[in-house]
């Protein structure tokens, strides 16, 4: 009996280095779910930059491979697929999209020092926890809040209307916005919730009406911003719309229909057809001859941007992970991710301003404003 | 007073939609005593192949809209009934004889295995519905509502009346009463069950279908999902009215679609939900068995 646990631990150890000269990256994304359609983005995006990695001879000497677990987009599956992935083996991982997701499994990656970096959760609390192996590419609402705040200003809008979906994200930065109104004075008529997945919101729309506001934010997504957009054309309600970062989707213009999307201004890091390096345009190219469209969404850039500065860390800390990974992505400058030019403070965040304020022109497209 | 009654409309619409769905949980609770988890799923089906059978046969230009829209509708609710069919005898048929608990669980995975196939076939982006729909408003007064809204109380309200009345009226529909009373005795006085189940998940399946289809054209967004959002409320209707019963399940609905429209309103609309939640409870505390439901009254 204990020559064949003797067998099996030595026939493990074996697999041990068989495997080693691979060096495991995680990425935890929401692929199935109501943000599936975003999960399935960033796999494509992390998958293709693998590919071209390895193709070049890996990292360190080691092939990546990529591990790939589902959130789901609820935190509940996010923190068993976290638990998955910190057993597998890898260094680090990329991802997740939403900040109440990214928060179910902050702490068992820092706990298993793993290091994370999250692509689209942009609530300010997730860098304010003091967690050493967490950081992200995308911005955060603060940012975001300064910037919507600004927009507001400059239309000069008398009374404001704030609504949000009571999402970690979405709340936050429409409490950002608020303080940041009310610290100016401004009048703040409307701030309410919508819940999201429900189809139908002329309940909403018609009590914003009756607050008579001149500006309605709307912080969440794009599902139902599309929705507000469509329903308020049925209503024949004409007062402008804007709208935070995770309104950019091209499916916005789809749900709203093109009359109703028009005229409707967010803030956004740039959309992919608007990343302006060589690096990046080379990239969107690539990335068409390889699934035949070009990206969609900003946050499969991200994770993408996400995923090289972890194969760019692991260069420097010769494949190590953990301490070494961490020193070596804090000793970051400039580097040239697709989605601009990265470095990450003390707390993780990406330093830098990302936000532009996008309009949706009369054919759907997304026009960046100067 | 404006507010109120334009509020007042808006829940009627979405009410409308609940209690459509909400018949198919309640005249399978009637007759099988089984909670329908995939009812939602099927609603969402009948949402997806609208779509694609509007977009393949553009069936609106050839026969014209309203013909066009009708023959689109009795296709998907067809189509949408023989995944009932399918659903029942796969999944349910089988537990027949087994505890309860059994057939529920079954009911739970169904849900998640059509959820899942539809998000492989379609892909799990949110699909858009064409603008086939008129999008003229009525005015009344100061009033202003959507003529499509208008359309959706009324195929409803419709579909809702021609089912009361097929149960009511028609040999099947005693035979269903009757199922859903005492199965042992229907089955001594020779009715043949099975196909009274059958029946059953013909015309649940079939009405949730006709609801998707109308999401579909009305709000024309749908996702793989929206099943569970709309399958909850409709349940909760369901319960509200008095499981198992019919008229029961479209007084829920629209009470439902009130409570939550004027919620809104006149309370704060991230409340909304949990307000009509809430007169849930104040009313299962007060009649335990649902607004309509009777405890030892035939149900169905």
């Amino acid at each position: 009996m204990k020559k064949a646990i003797l067998a099996l631990a030595l026939g493990l150890c074996t697999l041990g280095t068989a495997r080693a000269d691979t060096v495991k990256i995680g990425l935890l994304a929401p692929i199935t779910g109501s943000w599936a359609s975003e999960g399935q983005e960033m796999k494509k995006n992390v998958e293709l930059l693998a590919a071209e990695v390895n193709a070049k001879g890996g990292v360190a000497g080691k092939q990546v491979e990529v591990v790939v677990e589902d959130d789901g987009g609820d935190p509940r599956t996010a923190s068993l697929a976290a638990q998955r992935l910190t057993t597998q083996g890898v260094v680090a991982v990329v991802g997740t999209y939403g900040s109440a997701v990214t928060e179910a499994t902050q702490n068992i990656f820092d706990e298993a020092g793993i290091i994370q970096i999250a692509n689209g959760s942009t609530a300010v609390r997730l860098t304010e926890k003091g967690l050493k192996n967490f950081l992200r590419t995308c911005p955060r609402d603060d940012e975001q809040g300064r910037v919507g705040a600004m927009v507001l200003e400059k239309m000069k809008a008398k009374k404001i209307a704030l609504l949000h979906d009571s999402s970690a994200y979405s709340k936050g930065l429409a409490d950002e916005i608020n303080a940041l109104l009310k610290a100016k004075k401004a009048n703040v008529v409307f701030f309410d919730a919508l819940t999201p997945k429900e189809q139908d919101y002329s309940a909403i729309l018609t009590k914003l009406k009756a607050a008579g506001p001149d500006v309605v934010f709307f912080t969440g997504y794009y599902p139902e911003a599309g929705l507000l957009l469509k329903q308020k054309k049925q209503m024949g309600w004409k007062v402008p719309f804007i709208g935070g970062d995770a309104i950019n989707n091209p499916d916005l213009v789809k749900i709203a229909g093109k009359e109703a999307a028009e005229g409707f201004q967010f803030l956004s890091p740039p959309v992919p057809k608007d990343l302006d390096t060589p690096e990046a345009k080379a990239y969107v190219v690539s990335y068409q001859k390889k699934y035949g469209e070009a990206p969609q969404s900003i946050y499969g850039v991200l994770a993408g941007d996400g995923f090289r500065v972890i194969v760019a860390a692991l260069q420097a800390s010769k494949g190590a992970g953990g301490e070494p990974l961490r020193a070596a992505l804090g000793a970051l400058k400039d580097f040239p991710g697709y989605t601009g030019k990265i470095a990450f403070n003390a707390k993780g965040d990406r330093v830098g301003e990302l936000y532009r304020v996008y309009k949706v022109d009369k054919d759907g497209g997304f026009v960046l404003q100067k | 007073m404006e507010q109120f009654l334009e509020q007042l409309t808006n829940g009627l619409a979405v009410g409308s939609i609940y209690a459509l769905i909400a018949l198919g949980y309640t005249m399978v609770y009637g007759v099988l005593k089984l909670i329908n988890f995939a009812h939602g799923d099927l609603f969402t089906y009948g949402a997806y192949l609208g779509l694609t059978l509007l977009t393949s046969f553009m069936l609106q230009d050839r026969l014209g809209l309203a013909l066009g829209i009708l023959v689109l509708a009795a296709m998907v609710m067809g189509l949408v009934a023989v995944v009932g069919v399918v659903l029942e005898r796969a999944a349910y048929r089988p537990l027949r004889e087994s505890p309860r608990l059994s057939a529920v669980v079954s009911a739970l995975g169904a849900s998640i295995f059509l959820q899942n196939t539809l998000m492989l076939i379609y892909g799990a982006r949110y699909q858009v519905y064409p603008d086939v729909l008129p999008q003229d408003a009525v005015h009344l007064g100061g009033l202003t509502i959507p003529l499509v809204r208008v359309g959706v109380v009324a195929v409803s309200v419709v579909m809702m009346t021609v089912l009361y009345l097929f149960v009511q009226k028609t040999k099947i529909g005693t035979a269903i009463r009757a199922a859903a009373i005492d199965q042992g005795a229907a089955r001594l006085m020779g009715i043949d069950v099975n196909r009274v189940i059958m029946i059953v998940f013909v015309i649940g399946p079939a009405l949730g279908g006709a609801a998707g289809l109308l999401v579909g054209l009305y709000y024309g967004q749908i996702s793989f999902t929206m099943g569970w959002t709309y399958g909850m409320k409709a349940f909760t209707a369901a319960i509200l009215g008095g499981i198992g019963n019919i008229p029961g399940a479209m007084v829920g609905g629209l009470l439902l679609g009130v409570i939550e429209a004027l919620g809104a309103a006149y309370l704060s609309v991230a409340w909304k939900d949990a307000l009509a939640f809430a007169v849930l409870i104040v009313i299962l505390i007060v009649r335990p068995s649902g607004l309509l439901g009777e405890r030892v009254a035939e149900k169905v």
